[in-house]
């Protein structure tokens, strides 16, 4: 369970996240979306425990602000958008760094083997001896993803629920990919832990998000199921262009269809 | 799980692919068989004509009178001028080489060394402070710390250089190339700079001093003064495998290294002090020597990748290596006069230093 109490950030004196307030849940998606600039990074880097932050936060009943390093690392991994490196590590040296907290979760013996099992997962099957830096955009991040994944390989440690808080992971990956890891994400819900990952794409959140969380201006406009959230009022509102939410026909998943900007 | 099978025959195929492991671990053995026999040329190379056969014969043998391998003049040369030499060598090119190896993963920058951004001249404003004004100003620092005094400077000087580099070159966790060369210009001025009124004030027993240390040198080597600088550099040496993980961590950024787990303010700050000790007390005893730092783990990394786990170690036993190399040659290329050792790593390092750029432009973003 993540906990968050009227979460405020301030970088530099101006007040990027202002007054947040929500809870998760394991076993849910949660989706932040909302335009650029509307605070959704700096939101999920104060969850990681990047920046400091006034209200309050607990992970599974812990305070986050008193967490140290390696506590938090046991519970949650992180994401970011795009990481960038100057020295010549192989994929696979890069995943293994997952393993660094030594809290995977996977059975003994079976850690070693992690990292290919990881990159299989994301689709990099064979990439383990290539060089990151020679990699395509997409491939580093899916590379990412594996390290994180090798992180919190089991959803639940302990009996506790883990976290994935991924910050735009389909971003620059093409249409197959973008459903391979929203399909992990959602396997790694399903088997009871909990993701929290900022979206773009207000289709793919409506097919995978069992919450989204929208952010306007620093604050959340709105929260709650997909059929709650996605109407063409509060979507033109927020995102300040002409849209059109539809149902699709053979479900109760709405479509979100932009219209000519004119 | 539902991989199972796919994972499985990948492993098959591919168990050890990106896995430099191995490889490094021949190439760190290599190194300390190599270490081994520069160390025994540099013991039987010289004026005199000890050589390698007597010197070990001596070892086995021991000092038993009458039966000694070696005559009482050889052993006063092996002992006493050339094994110090050796050991400060290996010593000073250990710590070098592991500083700059240390300081590119905190700086996450292949270009950091500590001679090119002014740590190396902050440490020897330090020094220059000591050897100047340890009879006036700073005479009960010097009396209370005795030979300790110079590298305790030595050190003072370069962790303030450090930790103001840091500061100014460092924004949210990342470091900007282009601030930190320009900030350690910046850094390096001032201290030579301070140095230089230092200089200007020294009197010229002094001066003669300062002229031959600044150019960094070996000579002079004695038990002395690797009883005063020795256990900083083995402590300081000691500190730096501790580091190894946390700097691969560090390698994907302060955050990311953060949320794996890494404490990394502990983490950078130990980096500071252990590189500024290191640097600090080398400088104090052979002056400036330049490029080892950025040399040795560049090689290293086209050996054995980054991972800083090999690095470290590989880069201790390659530095030390290739400053005992460097001595050879500064012994004997103007015999039997001597060369400052400075002056051989950086006719070398520099050309080096240049060719990485070439190798590099378009990859390192300045």
């Amino acid at each position: 369970m993540i906990e968050a109490r009227d979460v405020s950030v301030a970088i530099g004196g101006k007040r990027i996240v202002a007054n947040v307030d929500f809870d998760m849940r394991p076993g849910e998606i949660a989706a932040i979306v909302g335009p650029n600039g509307s605070g959704k990074t700096t939101l999920l880097r104060a969850l990681s425990g990047d920046l400091a932050y006034s209200g309050e936060v607990t992970i599974n009943g812990r305070d986050l602000s008193v967490m140290k390093p390696v506590e938090a690392a046991t519970m949650r991994a992180v994401l970011p958008q795009a990481t960038t490196l100057s020295f010549p590590f192989t994929v696979r040296e890069i995943v293994r760094l997952g393993l660094l907290g030594g809290c995977s979760g996977a059975l003994p013996g079976e850690a070693q083997r992690l990292p290919e099992r990881a990159l299989a997962r994301v689709d990099l099957d064979g990439f383990a001896g290539r060089f990151y830096q020679e990699l395509s955009g997409g491939e580093q991040q899916r590379v990412q993803l594996a390290r994180v994944l090798c992180q919190v390989w089991a959803p639940v440690l302990d009996g506790k629920p883990r976290y994935l808080f991924l910050d735009e992971p389909v971003s620059s990956l093409d249409i197959k990919h973008q459903l391979i890891i929203m399909n992990i994400a959602r396997e790694f819900a399903t088997r009871g832990g909990g993701v929290v990952a900022i979206l773009h794409d207000l289709n793919l959140t409506a097919m995978y998000a069992d919450r989204i969380l929208v952010m306007h201006r620093g604050r959340l406009a709105a929260t709650g199921s997909p059929q709650d959230v996605l109407s063409d009022d509060l979507i033109e509102r927020v995102f300040d262009c002409r849209l059109r939410v539809g149902m699709l026909p053979a479900g109760d998943m709405p479509f979100v269809l932009p219209q000519s900007a004119a | 799980m539902v991989d199972q099978s796919i994972a499985g025959a990948g492993t098959m195929a591919t168990a050890s692919d990106g896995d430099r492991s191995g490889r490094a671990r021949i190439v760190i053995l290599l190194l300390c068989l190599g270490l081994a026999i520069a160390v025994m040329l540099s013991l039987t190379s010289g004026a005199s004509d000890a050589s390698a056969v007597s010197v070990v014969g001596d070892w086995l043998v021991g000092a038993a009178p009458g039966n000694a391998a070696l005559s009482a003049r050889d052993r006063l040369i092996v002992y006493d001028i050339r094994l110090p030499r050796v050991i400060l060598g290996v010593l000073i090119g250990a710590a070098l080489a592991v500083s700059g190896a240390v300081m590119q993963g905190l700086f996450r920058n292949p270009l950091a060394d500590p001679g090119l951004i002014g740590v190396s001249a902050g440490s020897s404003l330090g020094a220059v402070a000591v050897i100047v004004l340890g009879a006036t100003a700073l005479a009960p620092m010097t009396s209370v710390l005795g030979t300790l005094a110079l590298p305790l400077a030595a050190f003072c000087g370069g962790l303030a250089t450090t930790l103001v580099l840091y500061q100014v070159a460092t924004r949210h966790g990342q470091t900007s190339v282009a601030t930190m060369l320009l900030a350690g210009i910046a850094l390096a001025a001032l201290a030579m700079a301070l140095t230089g009124i230092l200089i200007f004030m020294a009197d010229d027993r002094q001066l003669r001093d300062l002229t031959f240390w600044q150019l960094g040198s070996l000579a002079g080597a004695t038990w002395q003064k690797i009883g005063s600088v020795g256990p900083i550099i083995v402590l300081a040496l000691a500190a730096m495998p501790f580091l190894a993980r946390g700097l691969n961590a560090l390698a994907l950024g302060e955050a990311t290294a953060g949320h794996l787990g890494i404490p990394v303010q502990r983490l950078k700050y130990t980096a500071i002090i252990g590189v500024s000790a290191a640097v600090g007390a080398s400088v104090a005893v052979s002056g400036g020597i330049g490029f080892v730092g950025i040399v040795v783990p560049h090689l290293l990394r086209l050996a054995i990748g980054p991972d800083n786990r090999y690095l470290l170690p590989a880069s201790a036993l390659l530095g030390a290596c290739l400053l005992l190399l460097a001595d050879a040659v500064a012994r004997t290329i103007v015999a039997p006069a001597e060369l400052p050792i400075g002056i051989v790593t950086a006719i070398a390092g520099a050309p080096f230093f240049l060719w990485i750029l070439l190798r590099k432009r378009g990859v390192v973003d300045l």
